[in-house]
């Protein structure tokens, strides 16, 4: 077996789970123009429903994709009510707002199921390559399968029907569509809904590929940030090509330098993109 | 000066009630440590608001109290300086981060320099935890040498173990933060500062370089923030990493700031001695995981209801803006 296909195959994997991270994050901001900071504390709500859906109820696991994206809709939804009240200006508080909701949701999990790390640990079987001589477990290839579909769904639904035309027009210019006649604040509540299914939806793959404890959604909330702005606002291809671009990088790293160094490639990647690209998300040139 | 108002007589009050307290309750001693740390957080936040003054919002600034934590510890535990002296130099190091920071970050502004922010804390915070021919990694650095004892006007101050004396210590070097904080408002740079915040393109037409200005200011910042992770490092005679780096070390100055007012120059104090107190003395007990939940639930009510923090509502609201 060659060296590298481990290390590929894990990037890839991970990427997609990244790129099904990032893409909540992007259509509420796209769209609702919130940063959402608490986006990986979220995440994390729903692997800890998860962890005890399958810890103490042994609910299979396609079942409990199924309740945490529906339950976690109902935790967005009210957070778009709560933001859309918010006082000008608009971004940099809900920032600070969502930064207080992360801090608060830290503690409630800290409160409720410590800081021990947890892992789901659903008996997956190996898949064997023969003619790579490489075998993976099962939830990785998931993982794959899982972002491609998903992805693939939310761009058909932006490109195919007219709710997704409405929703680009929102997140390409938020006035010239509210001149249109779109209804800008139903179409928050859409995104934030449908962020709520894609988030619940992550929730339960972090708990089974990374620890959950009470300040892992940090991590989570960074890569949501790189992939979207790696991405711009509305690409959601470039969602996938982004998540795995980090994934991949990160997968090297860890092959090359060990995985101490593994946080810093997110925060470098931001950091690095925010240097060549100061006017972040959007699209257009600015000034 | 002039003649003195309220206000100044309120603030004065105020000084004279949190140096006479202790002597009071002489046996509350657990009160005047969780007093003196409150001090040590009112130093962060002041810190803080000074950058903030320019309009910047940063969510990063655990990384310039940790530098300054490090370098003291370092400075101490490998060369053995008094830390009297490695508290002063170990904050230069905040100062040197600063540096970097505003010649990396001065293309951006608001959100994304938030979001900048948060990510640079990862850059110390893995180099520190991974360094372990210098810095032991995560296992951090014990054993570091205690704030010194000192004979002033003929009283011996021990102020490594005796919580009082650290008391005075600490609301001594606040006040200092607070006047600079006050000359940084009430200056002619102050004043600077605010037309960035207001309107960088106005600030440019007044011959204003509002990068050098706002590099100033966060130096400024740096510095002071990096004084009070060295004087955490050498109270706590000890740092690790997850213990200077850390999330929440970024956000209290913020809610402290913004909660207490962070356009008035008492403001950033204020939030620390109602906020940090009751979390302590009094979620605490109530709580024992968890209890800095109040500073995310506190930040939110903040921002929806008084977004100009509490000190918007004292009687005769200092002339600021």
């Amino acid at each position: 077996m060659w060296v590298g296909t481990p290390v590929i195959f894990t990037g890839l994997s991970l990427g997609s789970f990244y790129a099904l991270i990032a893409l909540g994050f992007s259509l509420i901001l796209g769209i609702a123009r919130a940063f959402n900071l608490a986006h990986g504390e979220m995440i994390l709500l729903s692997g800890y429903l998860a962890f005890v859906l399958w810890h103490y109820f042994q609910v299979p696991f396609v079942f409990i994709l199924l309740i945490c994206s529906l339950v976690l809709v109902w935790v967005t939804i009210p957070l778009n009510y709560l933001l859309r009240r918010l006082p000008e200006p608009y971004g940099l508080n809900t920032l600070i707002v969502t930064l207080g909701l992360a801090l608060l949701l830290q503690n409630l999990f800290l409160a409720w199921f410590s800081a021990d790390y947890r892992l789901m640990t659903p008996a997956w079987p190996m898949v064997n390559v023969p003619w790579l001589n490489f075998s993976f477990p099962l939830h990785q290839g998931v993982l794959i399968v899982l972002a491609l579909l998903v992805t693939g769904a939310v761009h058909l639904l932006l490109q195919g029907t007219f709710l997704g035309k409405a929703l680009r027009a929102t997140i390409q210019d938020r006035e010239a569509a509210q001149m249109a006649g779109i209804n800008v604040q139903r179409l928050s509540l859409a995104a934030f809904g449908l962020g709520g299914l894609l988030i619940g939806l992550a929730g339960p793959l972090f708990a089974q590929n990374m620890y959950l404890y009470p300040a892992a959604g940090v991590e989570a909330t960074m890569i949501a940030i790189v992939v979207t702005i790696f991405a711009g606002l509305g690409r959601i291809r470039n969602i996938l090509l982004g998540g795995w671009l980090l994934g991949l990088t990160q997968s090297a790293t860890i092959f090359a330098l060990g995985s101490r160094w593994r946080e810093l490639v997110s925060a470098v990647l931001l950091l690095l993109l925010l240097y060549f690209r100061p006017q972040g998300f959007s699209l257009k040139k600015e000034g | 000066m002039g003649k003195i108002n309220s206000s100044q007589l309120a603030a004065a009050a105020g000084v004279l009630l949190l140096a006479v307290w202790p002597l009071i309750f002489r046996n509350q001693v657990q009160f005047h440590q969780v007093l003196g740390m409150t001090c040590l957080y009112a130093i962060l936040a002041l810190a803080w608001n000074i950058y903030a003054l320019s309009g910047a919002i940063s969510l990063g600034h655990t990384a310039f109290f940790g530098l300054g934590a490090y370098a003291s510890a370092l400075l101490n535990h490998h060369y053995h300086w008094s830390p009297l002296c490695t508290m002063p130099l170990g904050a230069l190091a905040a100062v040197v981060f600063a540096v970097f920071w505003s010649l990396g970050f001065r293309r951006l502004r608001g959100v994304y320099l938030g979001l900048a922010s948060l990510a640079a804390v990862e850059i110390p915070k893995t180099i520190v935890d991974n360094w372990d021919q210098l810095t032991y990694g995560s296992m951090g650095i014990v054993g570091l040498d205690r704030l010194p004892t000192l004979t002033i006007g003929g009283v011996e101050m021990d102020f490594g173990l005796n919580v009082t004396a650290q008391y005075y210590l600490l609301l001594g070097i606040m006040l200092l933060a607070l006047l600079l904080h006050w000359k940084c408002i009430r200056s002619r740079w102050g004043w600077t500062l605010r037309v960035i915040r207001e309107n960088e393109t106005a600030a440019a037409a007044l011959g204003i370089d509002s990068n050098r200005e706002r590099a100033k200011a966060l130096m400024l910042s740096s510095y002071l923030a990096g004084i009070a992770g060295a004087l955490y490092a050498h109270i706590m005679g000890l740092v690790e990493p997850a213990l200077v780096f850390n999330l929440h070390l970024s956000v209290l100055p913020l809610v402290f700031s913004i909660f207490g007012g962070s356009t008035m120059v008492f403001g950033p104090v204020l939030g620390a001695l109602i906020l940090y107190p009751l979390e302590q003395l009094f979620l605490m007990p109530l709580f024992p995981m968890g209890h800095s939940a109040l500073y995310g639930l506190v930040i939110i009510l903040t921002i929806f209801f008084f977004p100009k923090g509490i000190a918007a509502w004292l009687p005769a609201p200092p002339k600021s803006v």
